[in-house]
């Protein structure tokens, strides 16, 4: 039995399935833009849905209140920075595309704003983010507004608990209880809020839970439940979950694995191929090469052996996680292309002597370096290919970690990156 | 099960050998995705990761004997959601076949032997024999009482023929007019195909026993039936793990098959687009819902989410694309029914209706009063736990919605319609 190898021609191939990658194919999407995307679920799945910008100005510890005016100071005190080479209206613009997108294909978003959210953490915290998904709004206005609301979790569950998010929270939200129900049929054992999400999916589910949250609200109007408020209608399953208990309810994000990123993740999976995108999840490019005119991608599945040719390539493979770099005794590399990685001079360099050191790691800001039109540089400093761009948080000179800025470098660059490829792709085709 | 004394394998030494380079569970990174979106989980205290877990701190015993594998229907989903693609299944796989005889199911066991007691390979123990019976005996009803179908053919032993048509023992054995909307498809096409008194049958439980062996031994007498035939393509009917089972031990044993293997599913795809099933959806006047089960042995594990599309566009051309609404998830993240890896066959009755209500969860989500499946496993699972948990949705098969669409669906071919389908035939 002869293995037959598949063929697919496209404009452009996206390496990677993470937020930059996904980003990447819907700002191409936009712009009419032939797509092949191929990538392993990435840290999409893993988050909390914020869609943070600028959360703090990497070494400084001050919460970033107006991120518009925090890349004005990024820019002075980090001219490397990927976000520092983005004029501030095509970040806005790559958000807003984002978000339009997400709440197209049935996941709502807030917009961009002049500032930035007081959201809510798992533990309790508060965090700065951009913009949030339509299911967890409520909860920074009732907090905003000091309204009196109970947060509610349910026996079994791991990864969020509301006596835990009250105990931190309370000194700011005074008016903060805590109660815990049992959620219908999943009264034994430990539960996934996945497992509850889909449950939630189902009508019946739903008539039966909003009487258990009203007996638990008692006379508060607002609650706030970990998330996991459906899956693939996340916004049905809260207004309806609203109307059976005359409540206003909001999520507020779990540990991971968490709701929020498996509902980013399927509802790409389905909504891009439906777009037209050749979408091949869970694989790895294993080889990519270049020709004057295409680049070759090739990657395996279940099925066999495929071939992708395409005018031109965004490399968003993220950092170690993902596999887009790799740590050796010998230092940090780059295993598809071997593209040179900006790192610290040695092993001994990574980290700083105490792990919790203000400055952060230098390991941090490892990663490739691009031109200024989103291309990596080659050995020799001048752009690998003129056909190779790339996004996301691959880039050097950013510490996303402490900048809470995960998603702002994914779709600030992967909007910079696809522009650039456009040019490329309409120069000459 | 007894309580024969389970040999204690080291987990950590099977997976090295096992993985391809680069592969390495040491990589998983404890993220719990894998247990969050799999049905198992919980089930006998277990779940995928704990299970990788347990095998990288060397538990050996406990994962030796733990029942859960044969509660893991090597369904994949796991893998499919895991960033660092670990394949637990593997491991699950090695655990089975490691399990004395005596002691795994003896309702998969059974149907393995079975399999290897005739040339059939008929987890019912059918022998060829029977089927030449069943088969003549109920083509000749079919001429007798169809006089659309006077000449219906169901050619055995045709040598040169273009199609080998393997067929699922459940239908020659307990439900035999089930094979006829699958001729009269065959005979509205003009395909040139044919059964094989040897190796027709389309289940393969020695696979989930986790007996290699057993499970290449029944796929040499099906690969040698085929070549001996001289057929082009081996093509697989209605039965979702008989695909994947085939397709993947040729690949694994380096099997010499000189044929294609194709899914049923592909050409009711293909002779849909070239007009030559000239189906519609103009039956449907009281838009009666469907939605459509993906067997995780033909897409997530084999083709991937082009054989999920093909299966849409059959759907969706059958009963009318705003009748058709897709579970979630679906495609190559779809649950198992939570009949796959043997389940059925296992006796675990609680544990595997544990499983299936991830899928009752969602079929009752869709709100559809069908659900179409290529897959008899899934068929039978989804009937169970419809039963179980109160659900009022019927499972039917493409070939029984084809025919009736074209209109020649005979008297005898309706047991799975409801009431709201028949009514609109009479
Ligand atoms: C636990 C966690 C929580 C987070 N929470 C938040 C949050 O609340 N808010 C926020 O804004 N940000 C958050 N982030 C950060 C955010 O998810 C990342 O900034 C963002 O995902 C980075 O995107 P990326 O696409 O550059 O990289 P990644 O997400 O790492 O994706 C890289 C992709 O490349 C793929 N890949 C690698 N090699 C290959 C190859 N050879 N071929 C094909 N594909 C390949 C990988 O499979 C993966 O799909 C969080 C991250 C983590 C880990
Ligand atoms: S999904 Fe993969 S990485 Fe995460 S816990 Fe499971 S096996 Fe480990
Ligand atoms: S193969 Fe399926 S049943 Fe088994 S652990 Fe993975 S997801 Fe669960
Ligand atoms: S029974 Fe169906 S869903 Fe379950 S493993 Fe088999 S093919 Fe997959």
């Amino acid at each position: 039995m002869k293995e037959e190898t598949r063929h697919f021609e496209t404009e452009l191939a996206v390496v990677g399935s993470g937020l930059a990658g996904c980003a990447a194919s819907i700002f191409a999407l936009n712009r009419k833009i032939k797509i092949a995307q191929v990538g392993n679920t990435g840290a999409v799945a893993y988050t909390t849905g914020y869609l943070d910008l600028l959360g703090a100005v990497e070494e400084s510890s001050k919460a970033v209140e107006n991120p518009w005016d925090g890349l004005e100071l990024l820019k002075k005190s980090h001219p490397d920075h990927p976000l520092s080479h983005i004029p501030a209206q095509d970040i806005a613009e790559g958000f807003r595309q984002f978000t339009t997108f997400l709440g197209e294909s049935g996941i709502a978003y807030t917009g961009p704003q002049e500032t930035n959210i007081t959201a809510l953490t798992p533990a309790g915290t508060l965090k700065k983010t951009l913009c949030v998904p339509a299911t967890m709004a409520a909860g920074p206005q009732a907090f905003a507004a000091q309204r009196p609301c109970v947060i509610i979790d349910f026996h079994g569950l791991k990864g969020f608990s509301a006596r835990e998010v009250v105990a931190n929270l309370r000194h700011k939200w005074p008016q903060l209880t805590a109660a815990r129900v049992d959620f219908p049929d999943m009264e034994k054992g430990e539960i996934y809020p996945e497992v509850m999400a889909r449950a939630l999916e189902v009508a019946a589910t739903r008539t039966r839970l909003a009487e258990l949250l009203r007996e638990a609200a008692g006379e508060i109007k607002t609650i706030g439940l970990p998330a996991l408020l459906g899956m693939h209608t996340p916004d049905l399953v809260r207004s309806e979950l609203e109307r059976l208990t005359g409540l206003t309810i909001f999520e507020i994000p779990t540990m991971p694995p968490s709701v929020p990123g498996i509902r980013l993740r399927e509802m790409f999976e389905q909504v891009f191929p439906q777009k037209g995108i050749t979408l091949i999840p869970q694989q790895k490019i294993t080889a990519l090469s270049f020709a004057p005119d295409r680049a070759q991608l090739n990657l395996r599945d279940n099925y066999g052996p495929i071939v992708i040719h395409a005018k031109a390539v965004i490399l968003a493979t993220g950092r170690f996680l993902s596999g887009g770099l790799e740590a050796h005794i010998t230092g940090i590399t780059e295993p598809l292309l071997d593209l040179p990685v900006h790192q610290p001079p040695s092993r001994t360099d990574w980290y700083r002597e105490q792990y919790t050191d203000r400055q952060g790691h230098l390991i941090h800001k490892a990663g490739i370096e691009i031109d200024a039109s989103c291309r990596p540089l080659g050995k020799n400093g001048t752009p690998y290919h003129e056909r190779l761009f790339a996004a996301g948080i691959i880039l050097a000179h950013q510490d996303w970690i402490r900048g809470r800025s995960g998603a702002g470098i994914a779709i600030a660059t992967a909007y910079k990156a696809v522009q650039a490829a456009e040019d490329l792709l309409h120069a000459r085709i | 099960m007894s309580d024969k004394k389970i040999p204690t394998i080291n987990f950590k030494e099977k997976a090295i050998e096992l993985l391809p380079e680069g592969a390495s569970f040491d990589a998983c990174l404890t993220c719990g995705l894998c247990s969050s979106g799999c049905p198992a989980s919980g089930i006998e205290n277990m779940d995928p990761r704990k299970f990788i877990r347990m095998a990288m701190l060397g538990m050996n015993e406990e994962l030796s004997t733990t029942p859960w594998v044969w509660c893991c229907t090597q369904c994949r989903r796991c893998q499919h959601v895991c960033p660092m693609n670990i394949d637990i299944s593997q491991l699950v796989f090695i655990a089975r076949g490691n399990w004395p005889q005596e002691a795994k199911p003896a309702g998969i066991v059974r149907s393995c032997q079975l399999i290897r007691s005739t040339d059939s390979t008929s987890a019912m123990g059918l022998p060829p024999d029977d089927f030449i019976f069943v088969v003549e005996d109920v083509l000749q009803e079919v001429r007798e009482t169809q006089p659309a179908f006077k000449n219906l053919q169901a050619p055995m032993d045709k040598k040169g023929a273009h199609f080998f048509v393997n067929q699922n023992s459940r239908e020659p054995m307990n439900e035999p007019d089930e094979m006829v909307p699958l001729w009269k498809i065959f005979d509205m096409v003009g395909a040139d195909w044919t059964y094989s008194s040897k190796g027709w049958a389309a289940e393969n439980f020695c696979m989930f026993s986790g007996d290699e062996e057993a499970w290449y031994e029944v796929i040499k007498t099906r690969v040698d039936a085929v070549n001996a035939l001289g057929c082009k393509v081996w093509l697989n009917t209605e039965c979702g793990h008989s695909y994947y089972t085939m397709w993947n031990a040729i690949n694994r044993f380096g099997m010499e098959a000189d044929f294609q293997l194709e899914s049923l599913i592909t050409y009711y795809a293909r002779w849909i687009r070239e007009g030559k099933l000239p189906v519609n959806s103009d039956w449907n006047t009281n838009n009666i819902t469907f939605t459509v089960q993906d067997p995780c042995m033909i897409v997530r594990k084999a083709y991937g989410d082009a054989i999920a599309e093909d299966m849409r566009f059959v759907v969706k051309s059958l009963v009318g694309e705003e009748n058709f609404i897709d579970m979630q998830p679906n495609r190559s993240a779809n649950y198992c029914c939570g009949g796959g890896g043997g389940f059925l066959q296992a006796g675990m009755t609680e544990h595997r209706r544990t499983y299936g209500k991830r899928k009752f969860d969602q079929i009752a989500a869709t709100g559809a009063a069908y659900v179409l499946t290529p897959c008899h496993n899934c068929h039978s699972q989804m009937e169970d736990i419809g039963h179980h948990y109160g659900g009022n949705y019927g499972v039917v098969h493409f070939w029984t919605l084809i025919c009736l669409s074209l209109g020649i669906l005979g008297e005898n071919e309706r047991t799975y319609l409801g009431p709201d389908l028949l009514a609109l035939i009479d």
